[in-house]
């Protein structure tokens, strides 16, 4: 059982230790005189930030989904289980260490977003674009996991103010 | 006491000698669906924090519902039409912002206050948990002409919650089962789908290939949730079949691995086979 596993086990272990003594009795339950329910949870982990790092002023620099400053997510939940996959993504990104105003234009191509059922390797996913999500599955329950890439696109103009620019990207996922 | 020691050997083993941590950021959350009872009027989730930085985290509720397009694919309908089965506005989550610590677990209470007289059947609403794990560690620009770039990644799960008052029945009509192959290992299924009762279908869809002396050579399963119409559409990894003519058994039954068989509605099977041909 990979680390993850473990940890999904633990969310259900946890469940049980926190139901109250004297509540009903579940079938299916056996760890512990507890036990009620044995269910399964979802656990979304960010695995690696986007960066781009240092960036030239008026040159475009794009980091690809596949490559090794990609974002990364990995998913854990129910075997074989549709989840939609959806973003919130930024169009500038913010200096946050000049005067307001300072920001730098950010984009997402058709295909900088991948996903993957069971398998932790970019090669081989599915491409897909950030801006209008997809539909994922989790792999069989040997590797109930689904793995996410994220790349994109910022370009700096010349003029651009040295500093720190940051954004926030969201992943949404939901059970269906 | 007992209890915390209980709890420590489980983390022991779970987290791995040394307690190490793991590098990945996120928050657990279980169970993946809720089921409120009329009688109770509230239930529970859990977060827990396996990583080593504090989560924030953030909750909310939408009204959404699963649905197919025109070719089969899976999404979620976020602005349905047909908002009389949403508990939207009537079930909330305390507290609403939170942090969890560093191999920390909390509970978030839920709270239903559904309108005088409600009919009976199942209400529904979507919890949306929203975990904000630090920002990116960007270390000072010592060189002033520098621009640096990074991206803060959050992550939101949302999970469904169902509110059931008195008698709730449900049951699935399956029709226009169709098969085919895409290329030598992917199999292709799509049937319709529609929900009977008043309450949502959750099962899984299972199909099963057999040649013509009967013996099974390709299985797959899907959960699914049926809340109205849906025809979906869902494609199987399976071992390559020789030629010859097959039969796809495709059932769809009232059962789910990971759910409390106590919060599956009891409902029939519904069963159909098509032929499948591998020229």
């Amino acid at each position: 059982m990979n680390r993850l596993g473990r940890l999904l086990a633990l969310a259900a272990v946890l469940t049980l230790g926190a139901t109250p003594r004297g509540a009903a009795q579940g079938g299916s339950g056996s760890f512990s005189a507890d036990a009620v329910v044995v269910t399964v949870g979802m656990t979304i982990a960010t695995i690696q930030d986007l960066t781009f790092g240092s960036v030239p002023k008026g040159v475009a620099t794009t980091v690809t989904p596949a490559g090794a400053t990609a974002g990364q997510w990995q998913i854990t939940g129910n075997p074989n289980a549709f989840v939609t996959i959806a973003f919130t993504l930024p169009t500038v990104l913010t200096n946050i260490q000049a005067l307001p105003g300072s920001t730098m234009p950010i984009s997402f191509g058709l295909t900088s977003a991948l996903w993957r059922r069971a398998n932790n390797n970019p090669a081989g996913a599915n491409a897909f674009s950030p801006a209008l999500g997809t539909v994922g599955r989790f792999g069989p329950p040997a590797n109930a996991t689904i793995n996410i890439w994220i790349g994109g696109t910022v370009n700096p103009a010349a003029a651009a103010k040295p500093g720190i620019y940051q954004g926030t990207v969201i992943l949404s996922l939901t059970y269906l | 006491m007992k209890r915390a020691v209980w709890l420590a050997a489980v983390l022991g083993f779970f987290l791995g000698p040394a307690g190490s941590a793991l590098a990945a950021q996120g928050v657990m959350v279980a169970p993946h669906a809720v089921y409120i009872d009329h009688r109770v009027r509230s239930g529970s989730v859990l977060l827990y924090n396996p990583g080593t930085e504090p989560v924030e985290v953030t909750i909310s509720t939408l009204f959404a519902y699963p649905t197919t397009d025109s070719a089969g694919a899976i999404g979620l309908d976020t602005l349905p039409a047909d908002s009389a089965a949403s508990a939207l506005g009537w079930i909330q989550a305390f507290p609403r912002r939170l942090t969890v610590a560093p191999l920390e677990r909390q509970t978030v209470r839920l709270l239903a206050r559904p309108p005088a007289g409600l009919a009976d059947g199942e209400y529904w609403v979507r919890l949306v948990i929203a975990a904000k794990a630090g920002t990116i560690p960007i270390t000072g620009v010592s060189d002033t002409t520098a621009i640096q770039v990074g991206l803060t990644l959050q992550v939101r799960t949302i999970i469904g919650i169902a509110y059931r008052k008195g008698p709730v029945t449900t049951g699935v009509t399956l029709s226009n089962v169709r098969a085919r192959l895409l290329n030598d290992t992917t199999l292709v299924t799509q049937s319709r789908l529609v929900r009977r009762g008043n309450a949502a279908f959750v099962g899984t869809v299972r199909g099963t290939i057999v040649d013509s002396t009967g013996t099974i050579r390709a299985s797959f399963f899907t959960p699914l949730g049926v809340y109205f119409t849906m025809e979906p559409r869902i494609a199987s990894t399976i071992a390559k079949l020789p030629r010859g003519r097959y039969w796809l058994r495709y059932e769809v039954v009232a059962e789910r691995e990971d759910l409390d068989p106590s919060v599956v509605l009891r409902a029939p099977t519904a069963r159909d086979s098509v032929r499948l041909v591998v020229p």
